[in-house]
């Protein structure tokens, strides 16, 4: 290598001339010509007969299909009669705001024991609920899998928190697919591997998720930019692509602070205060 | 007529507003898809599939975001997808041989000699991870600012800074172990 031909400027990362040469020779690249893609477009949104305003029409039964079912999972709880008056959106992550009243969790009921050598007594088969027992902890999320494995599969990069710097890689990850990747990082208190000390949700497009019920909602920012922060208790629902119906649902006790970066929508779920989740999802590199 | 009034005019439906977008923003988007898959008719679907999806989604897309890193955003998405598709490993390698004698013979015209470095540059990338590609096309090959970088790469401006730092620190040692005839004939 000769050294007229990379200076360096004694750090690790390349000079100005250097980068000033590889953007002169990148601006030479020749490309094939470009297809008359417009064209394709037209013709094949004309062929699949999706002129923008049934769209426009779709998306509005959409909205309402969802309403409907949020509603309806809201109403059909004991003890929650909570009128839904308008929702706020952020990215993948629609919140809807609702009377502030408490929401019960239903548990679920643990099946008689039988007595040693009693055969056991057909009971009555209970008659499925039409909303999904949330479930109390992210730790019981599906699709547990490794970061790498994550990573290979996300379609996106994985950020992770340079803040707080003790913090290190997280403990249990899990990948999803919401109808779009979606993957959900949690680190543990140390020493108590039963409580979840941060969870941070980063939601790829297509994936989508619905809240309902939060105690406090406020508007922040994430570099510069629109973010939202809730507090708990209030229900995580979330749905595959088109579909009305939930995957699952989640109680959510902790606050949460959601924003949007590109098309990931982040969601970070801890029991810090609104200054310091802010300053953790800004270290995300 | 901007982009904002004719993402307007798309989102109420009218067809041809979302198609003077394409034919606005088709040559980035193509550039970008080939520059990550390497066979222009894989970049020509891709960049066809985004500006559908882009249509598709166009009521979720935020008011005031410009609309070219969105649009390559989904592109980048696309063009990943599709590397990970069974089989393209084995078309790619057949094609990248096909087409190495005419990448990297020597042209005795000094004004082919930039193309040609380019057509190796564009080698000593496609040797990083697609990340590091991404992140590099992004800036230098399509010329984005670092803020659309940002935009398009969905990071912090900063974040975009360090890691492009990186990643041309990766590249510079890719050429010194792999292309070390790079720009030796216009330097010395």
């Amino acid at each position: 290598m000769s050294q007229g031909l990379w200076p360096r400027s004694g750090g690790a990362s390349p000079d100005e001339a250097w980068e000033a040469r590889l953007a002169e020779t990148a601006r030479a690249f020749v490309y094939p010509a470009t297809p008359n893609i417009a064209e394709s477009v037209r013709q094949r949104l004309r062929a699949e007969g999706q002129p923008r305003a049934a769209l426009v029409r779709r998306g509005w039964v959409w909205a309402a299909l969802i309403s409907l079912a949020i509603l309806g999972g809201l109403l059909s709880v004991p003890q929650v009669r909570a009128a839904v008056v308008e929702f706020l959106q952020i990215g993948a992550i629609r919140i809807f705001l609702t009377e502030p009243t408490p929401t019960p969790v239903p548990s679920p009921t643990p099946p008689p024991a039988t007595p040693a050598g009693q055969a056991a007594t057909p009971s009555p088969v209970p008659t499925p609920s039409p909303v999904p027992t949330p479930l109390t902890s992210v730790l019981e999320l599906a699709g547990e899998t490794t970061l790498a494995e994550a990573q290979e599969k996300a379609g996106f990069p994985i950020r992770l928190p340079a803040y707080p710097a003790e913090l290190g890689p997280p403990d249990r990850v899990f990948l999803q697919d919401l109808g779009g990747p979606a993957v959900v990082l949690v680190w543990l208190e140390p020493g108590r591997p039963e409580r979840v000390r941060l969870s941070l949700h980063q939601l790829g497009r297509g994936a989508m998720a619905e809240k309902g019920n939060p105690r406090q909602i406020e508007e922040t920012t994430v570099h510069g930019q629109r973010a939202i922060w809730a507090e708990g208790p209030y229900l995580l629902q979330f749905r595959r692509g088109n579909q009305v119906e939930f995957d699952f649902r989640r109680l959510i006790e902790g606050h949460v602070l959601i924003w949007t970066e590109g098309d990931m929508t982040y969601r970070l779920e801890t029991n810090l205060p609104l200054a310091e989740t802010v300053r953790v999802a800004e270290s995300l590199e | 007529m901007s982009d904002v009034d004719l993402i307007n005019q798309a989102r109420q439906g009218d067809d041809a507003a979302w198609l003077a977008l394409v034919s606005q923003h088709q040559e980035g988007v193509f550039r970008l898809a080939y520059l990550l898959l390497g066979d222009a008719d894989e970049a020509r679907d891709v960049a066809q599939e985004a500006f559908i999806r882009a249509f598709q989604a166009l009521d979720r897309f935020e008011a005031g975001r410009p609309l070219r890193p969105w649009l390559l955003q989904i592109a980048a998405n696309l063009a990943r997808n599709r590397q990970r598709a069974a089989g393209r490993y084995l078309a790619a390698l057949k094609r990248w041989l096909q087409r190495e004698p005419e990448a990297v013979g020597p042209s005795p015209q000094d004004e082919h000699l930039q193309q040609q470095e380019a057509q190796r540059l564009w080698q000593a990338v496609r040797r990083l991870s697609q990340a590091d590609q991404e992140i590099i096309y992004l800036r230098y090959f399509l010329e984005l600012s670092v803020a659309e970088t940002a935009e398009a790469a969905g990071l912090a401006q900063g974040t975009v800074k360090s890691r492009l730092s990186r990643a041309l620190e990766r590249l510079r040692q890719v050429i010194e172990r792999e292309f070390p005839g790079l720009w030796k004939e216009r330097v010395a």
